[in-house]
């Protein structure tokens, strides 16, 4: 559940589509084996995406096992809200219609700057829990430094992605360079000026780069090595992001406490059970979830500080 | 272990139908094979062309998100095993999976070439894949390919299922060839073993069964020929009872010999007549029967150049030294073309037949010695008492001399032909032969009967056609046998009747045609003209008078004179003897 929105949607284009609401889900396996009645409590969680039926899928099984095991607080039943952007997101989770919201620290961190929420725990993915992006050339490009990308055009990942854009984009931004979007790979910059396009793909902007498609790419760090393979020694690293969570989640901070704290609670524990570690697996290959080590004011700071650059980017 | 017909037909059948199966199985599997091979093939080609096709734009913008989503389809499409697709240097670009463990690999050096200078497909094979890899173009820009790796080994499993599925359909098949073949078999084969069983019981002497014809092919025309075979041997089979009935029945003795004179068969007659048992003279040599004829070393060797004998008389040798005498025909019986010959000799006891010749010797010797004598002297004597020698008789007493001496004449004649007879029949008879005219001899028989026909009133009217002409004969004995004849046409001719003698020539013969006109031969008594002692039914005492012999030794004598003595005769009208003797220049 990376920050899955279109950049260029108007507002008023982004899908409000709320998957689950008024629905109740089917009690899930565990609570059918309780004597005791099922609480009519309900926790909603909350996606931005623009393939809402997939994300549904996909979020519905955790929002399930997070109900089943929230009886003691009253809750007895999960619930999913789809929504198209990170703006409608905001005013969902404002409406108190969201309780929790599981997204990449940009998002994260401008719902927690728009909206009433409290960012609580850290969510790893493929076994690690921060992220950072490189931003690479040739080795043969005459290029020592970010500074050098001026008048050149650099590629990045998708729109959507944090380590493939945002974070990138926010640093090379926060180091003083203005960049703007072009369509066009092989399209004249001006000199005072660093243009990018999206390859979509961490694979294609490593190709586009040893391809010499463009000048410059951006990708996660995770990935750098693998896709550049043995022709590592082709390229040349320009520049290393800070580390960031990988997710963050959120809760709405209306929320009932001991909602809350049996939330953490319950996540904090899911791997260390068989059932918790296959919810987990199913729920894009989560590993498990953890506080944030120096607190979430520290953890994040940097996003909040890299967050105005790419605003505008999160569709805002 | 030796297989019977039935055997070695289902076998020979089996092992063809096997064998064709087999081939057909080989060939179908292989034609399969091939066509699965193709078609696999052509399936490789066709994906790797139609993936090509889609990655040209994700090539032309080295996009490689989009590139792998098509590999990636393409991963899943049935038996590829590995896809790949490579920048215009040969570099793998992905392999359409998320690891893509492939990237940055270089393609060969083969490969290169034939993507850099060809837009068609590079095939290859290597164990049970096959790799096709299709360059792509965007104008005459290069700008990569796909590379896919197609798995055959569908194709082994195919082929084995192929394989096991011919192999299934050609195992029923063989098996229904073997059952056609064992149904066949039996079709073809009972009527033969009908028949081997009925040959069986043919040579035990069991009554051969009539074997059903159920079709008109070669098998049933087998039947119909062992059917004709057992009647034509049923009746044969009672020719030959038949055949040995009479054989074992007849008087003769009969033995069969092999080309050695090795007895292989007797009949009953000779085992009677020599004592001897059957089982004793089979396998004996017929000189240890027959003793050989005088002048040869034995019965065998008495045969004349056809190999044949008849009348040869010599003896057998019976039991206990006894010899029987016996007179002898041998036959000889060609087996076939170029076999040995068998010898059947048939022999027929004349003990009785010489002692009834010896007995008439006897008693010839004894008319002649107690008959004649005395007769001569009882003629002599009433010649002299007729001659008046004892001095003059009485009319009564000469009437009666006069008969006694006719009959003592009449007496002295017969005995004289019994004499002459047996001669003849004994062969003792001596002739002196010498070359004289014809016509004198005619002529002095017709003076030496002048005076008895005289007698009669009858007269002779000779008729000579053959003046000169000679014959070799005994002279005494031809005037004998025309006297004999002459005599005879008097004894029928009435009174003033004239006997008409003709000589002429006749089919190479001299003819002496003797012609009476009395009363003709009765037809009953013609067959018996020539016999001894025969004589018509007459009431003239005249026509009794003679002896009977006369006519039967007038054949006698004229035939071993090489003539000919025969007689036409017509009743009422006369009978006219024709004496044939042969001219001799």
């Amino acid at each position: 559940m990376a920050s899955r929105f279109l950049r260029r949607l108007h507002p008023g284009l982004l899908l409000a589509l709320a998957i689950g609401c008024g629905q109740p889900s089917g009690p899930p396996p565990s609570a059918v084996a309780t004597d005791r009645p099922v609480p009519a409590g309900v926790l909603t969680i909350g996606s931005v995406s623009l393939n809402p039926t997939q994300e549904y899928e996909v979020v519905r099984p955790f929002a399930d096992y997070l109900a089943t095991n929230l009886h003691s607080v009253g809750i007895g039943r999960g619930r999913v809200v789809v929504v198209g952007s990170l703006s409608q997101m905001v005013e969902e989770l404002r409406e108190g219609r969201v309780d929790l919201l599981i997204d990449s620290p940009f998002p994260a961190v401008f719902v927690w700057q728009h909206a009433d929420v409290e960012p609580i725990l850290r969510r790893w993915k493929w076994g690690s829990d921060v992220y950072r992006s490189v931003v690479f050339t040739r080795a043969d490009s005459g290029i020592g430094s970010i500074e050098e990308l001026r008048g050149k055009i650099i590629a990045f990942g998708e729109p959507f992605s944090t380590s493939g854009f945002l974070m990138p984009k926010a640093a090379l931004a926060s180091a003083g360079l203005r960049l703007f979007n072009y369509e066009d790979p092989a399209a004249s910059i001006p000199g005072n000026r660093v243009g990018y396009v999206f390859s979509n793909d961490a694979e294609n902007t490593m190709f586009w780069v040893l391809k010499k498609k463009v000048v410059a790419g951006a990708i996660n760090s995770d990935y750098y090595e693998a896709l550049a393979g043995d022709r590592i020694s082709e390229l040349r690293i320009l520049l290393t992001t800070d580390a960031v969570p990988r997710n963050v989640v959120s809760v709405r901070k209306s929320l009932d406490p001991k909602v809350v704290q049996a939330i953490e609670k319950v996540l904090l524990e899911m791997h260390l059970s068989d059932e918790g570690r296959a919810s987990l697996e199913r729920f894009e290959e989560t590993t498990r979830f953890d506080r944030f080590p120096g607190g979430s004011e520290h953890d994040l700071a940097s996003i909040a500080k890299l967050l105005p650059h790419v605003q505008e980017d999160l569709g805002q | 272990m030796r297989l019977g017909l039935k055997g070695r037909f289902v076998v020979f059948v089996s092992a063809i139908i096997v064998a064709f199966g087999l081939v057909l199985t080989a060939l179908s599997v292989r034609a399969q094979n091939e066509r699965l091979r193709h078609e696999l093939e052509d399936r490789g080609k066709l994906l790797t062309t139609v993936i090509a096709a889609n990655t040209t734009d994700a090539l032309a913008m080295l996009d490689v998100r989009d590139l792998r989503k098509t590999l990636s389809e393409a991963r899943d499409q049935e038996n590829v095993l590995d896809a790949v697709g490579f920048d215009e240097d040969g570099r793998v670009l992905t392999d359409g999976t998320l690891v893509n463990s492939r990237r940055h690999e270089q393609i060969s050096e083969a490969e290169l070439r034939h993507i850099s200078g060809s837009s068609a497909l590079l095939v290859e094979f290597e164990g049970d894949a096959m790799t096709v890899t299709k360059p792509v173009h965007l104008g005459s820009r290069m700008l990569g390919g796909v590379r896919l790796r197609y798995s055959l080994a569908s194709l082994a499993e195919e082929q084995a299922s192929l394989a096991r599925r011919t192999a299934t359909v050609g195992a029923v098949f063989a098996l229904l060839g073997m059952i056609a073949a064992i149904l066949l078999t039996e079709a073809v084969t009972r009527p033969l073993n009908e028949v081997i069983r009925a040959t069986r019981a043919l040579s035990q002497g069991e009554p051969a069964p009539r074997l059903p014809v159920r079709t008109t092919d070669e098998v049933g025309e087998l039947a119909e020929a062992f059917n004709e075979m057992t009647r034509k041997l049923r009746d044969t089979t009672v020719s030959r009872d038949y055949l040995d009935r009479v054989l074992e029945t007849m008087g003769e003795c009969l033995v069969v010999t092999g080309p050695d004179g090795t007895i292989t068969r007797v009949n009953r007659a000779v085992c009677s007549l020599s004592g001897v048992g059957e089982d004793e003279l089979l396998g004996q040599n017929c000189r240890d029967l027959f003793r050989a004829p005088q002048g040869h070393v034995s019965l065998l060797d008495a045969l004349g150049p056809d190999g044949s004998a008849r009348g040869l008389e010599t003896e057998l040798l019976a039991r206990g030294g006894e010899a029987v005498p016996v007179i002898v025909s041998v036959g000889t019986m060609e087996e076939s073309a170029g076999r040995a010959r068998s010898y059947v000799v048939v022999a027929a006891d004349i003990g009785e037949r010489l002692r009834h010749e010896q007995q008439k010797d006897e008693f010839v010797t004894m008319v002649h010695h107690e008959v004649r004598a005395p007769l001569t002297a009882v003629r002599g004597a009433i010649g002299l008492l007729d001659g008046g020698v004892v001095g003059e008789l009485g009319k009564r007493g000469q009437e009666l001399v006069e008969i006694a001496l006719r009959n003592s004449e009449r007496m002295e004649r017969l005995v004289n032909d019994i004499l002459v007879s047996r001669k003849l029949d004994s062969g003792r008879m001596e002739f002196h032969y010498e070359k004289v005219e014809l016509m004198p001899l005619v002529e002095q028989a017709i003076s030496a009967i002048s005076a008895y026909a005289a007698n009669y009133e009858v007269r002779f009217e000779l008729s000579n056609g053959v003046a000169g002409a000679t014959v070799r004969v005994d002279p005494d004995r031809m005037i004998q046998v025309l006297t004999n004849v002459l005599t005879n046409a008097v004894r029928f001719s009435a009174a003033d009747d004239v006997v008409t003698v003709k000589a002429s020539r006749h089919n190479d013969m001299l003819r002496v045609a003797i012609s009476d006109k009395g009363p003709g031969i009765s037809e009953d008594f013609r067959d018996h003209v020539f016999e001894a002692f025969a004589r018509g039914e007459h009431d003239d005492w005249r026509h009794r008078s003679g002896t009977g012999l006369g006519m039967s030794i007038s054949k006698g004598i004229i035939e071993e004179l090489s003539g000919t003595i025969s007689f036409e005769t017509k009743l009422g009208e006369g009978t006219t003897f024709f004496v044939d003797i042969p001219e001799y220049a």
